[in-house]
């Protein structure tokens, strides 16, 4: 067996010592826990670069129609805005009361014998209705009788245009004077008619026909 | 292996290491990592921000082209309402329009002036102004104020006459005297 001597024992050890360093080997540690955190950053800027390529994609996309959306957006508002206005005056247009056939009809209702002197008539806030005052002169034997057969003919025919009619006296007197039909002396009576009514389907729909040609008495 | 002794110059230098070490820690993580993980974050807010935006715009521009559509019935009764109604100021037209109307139909002497003018309670008319006019015919017949009447409400769809007086002349009782408080809607121009 053949002998070995080490003569470079104290070399050796000391080698092995600056081998075993502790600050050499926390050094060494530190520098690959730096690499690690260093390539982890690299890792997270990638990503981060990767996300801000996407974004700047959807933003030119945005850019690009960002425009026609807002144009859009504009127009939706805009047309919308249209169709409410018109839907609106549409409304108006309809629920107008519509004067000329009301004046038809009541100059259907006026006989021969009777004759209107005042019309005023208004339509009442809110849609509440039409209020009408008639006031005119009736001559006949019994001239009352004829400003009542008036009332009636007006409660009929405005009974079948308009809803909830109403048509009462506010005053009804005989007059002092005589007048003349048809060679025949009569006796006069002055009324006021009230009239109340409520616009019916009917008459909201109904556009205004051209009234005949009867005259008014 | 037991842990070689260390020397004072070495726990020192360890010690500083261990320091630097955490000082390089919070500066990687304050100043590096910290704001790269912000800013991805806040990209990623941005583009989802973004992409719910290009989603409601496809919706939108969906809406749009079937509301045009939609619309087009009300859009040319629109225009065709506007149409109605001539440029300028109301009162610089509306008292001739009236004194020609009623003159096609036998009635001289028709005088218009203005009540009053208010604007709309609804939002949707805001565009809209309500004209209050007074329109005086000093001397028609029944008949001629009826077919006057009756074309003026066919023909005019947002006037609306709200009063009407009719008073027989005492001096020419084939006569009447006439009075109309019309409402015109007019477009604010």
């Amino acid at each position: 067996m053949a002998l070995h001597l080490n003569l470079l024992h104290e070399e050796i050890l000391e080698q092995r010592q600056r081998q075993r360093d502790p600050l050499k080997i926390g050094m060494m540690v530190l520098a690959g826990f730096g690499a690690l955190l260093f390539l982890y950053y690299m890792f997270c800027a990638y990503r981060t670069l990767e996300i801000k390529s996407r974004l700047s994609a959807i933003e030119r996309n945005w850019t690009k129609i960002e425009p026609e959306v807002t144009a859009a957006q504009k127009r939706v508002a805009e047309l919308e805005g249209v169709i409410k206005t018109t839907r609106s005056l549409d409304d108006y247009i309809e629920n107008r009361f519509f004067w000329a056939p009301f004046l038809q009809r009541v100059s259907h209702c006026v006989p021969p014998n009777t004759q209107l002197i005042n019309l005023e008539a208004s339509v009442l806030d809110e849609n509440k209705g039409i209020s009408v005052s008639l006031e005119g002169v009736a001559a006949g034997r019994e001239p009352r009788s004829v400003a009542e057969d008036l009332r009636q003919m007006l409660i009929e025919q405005l009974g079948h245009a308009y809803n909830g009619v109403k048509v009462e006296f506010k005053t009804l007197e005989d007059l002092d004077t005589i007048v003349n039909v048809g060679g025949t002396n009569m006796p006069m009576a002055h009324y006021l008619l009230g009239i109340n009514l409520h616009p019916g389907p009917m008459a909201k729909s109904a556009a205004s026909p051209t009234p005949d040609h009867t005259r008014k008495q | 292996m037991s842990l070689p002794k260390l020397t004072k110059d070495q726990v020192q230098k360890l010690a500083f290491s261990a320091i630097g070490f955490v000082f390089l820690l919070y500066v990687y993580f304050t100043f590096f990592l910290g704001p790269l993980n912000r800013s991805r974050a806040a990209m990623l807010v941005t583009i989802q921000d973004r992409q719910s935006k290009l989603d409601a715009s496809k919706d939108e521009m969906k809406k749009a082209v079937s509301l045009e559509k939609q619309a087009l019935t009300a859009t040319n009764r629109f225009a065709a309402l506007r149409a109605l109604n001539p440029e300028g100021a109301p009162i610089a037209w509306f008292p001739p329009r009236i004194k020609t109307f009623f003159a096609n139909h036998q009635i001289d002497k028709a005088v218009a002036r203005l009540e009053n003018s208010a604007a709309f309670k609804e939002a949707e008319l805001s565009g809209w102004m309500k004209y209050t006019w007074m329109i005086d015919l000093p001397q028609a017949d029944f008949a001629s104020i009826g077919t006057a009447i009756a074309e003026l409400e066919n023909t005019e769809p947002l006037l609306s006459i709200t009063r009407l007086h009719i008073q027989t002349l005492a001096s020419q009782p084939q006569f009447q005297h006439v009075e109309l408080a019309a409402a015109s809607t007019i477009e604010k121009r």
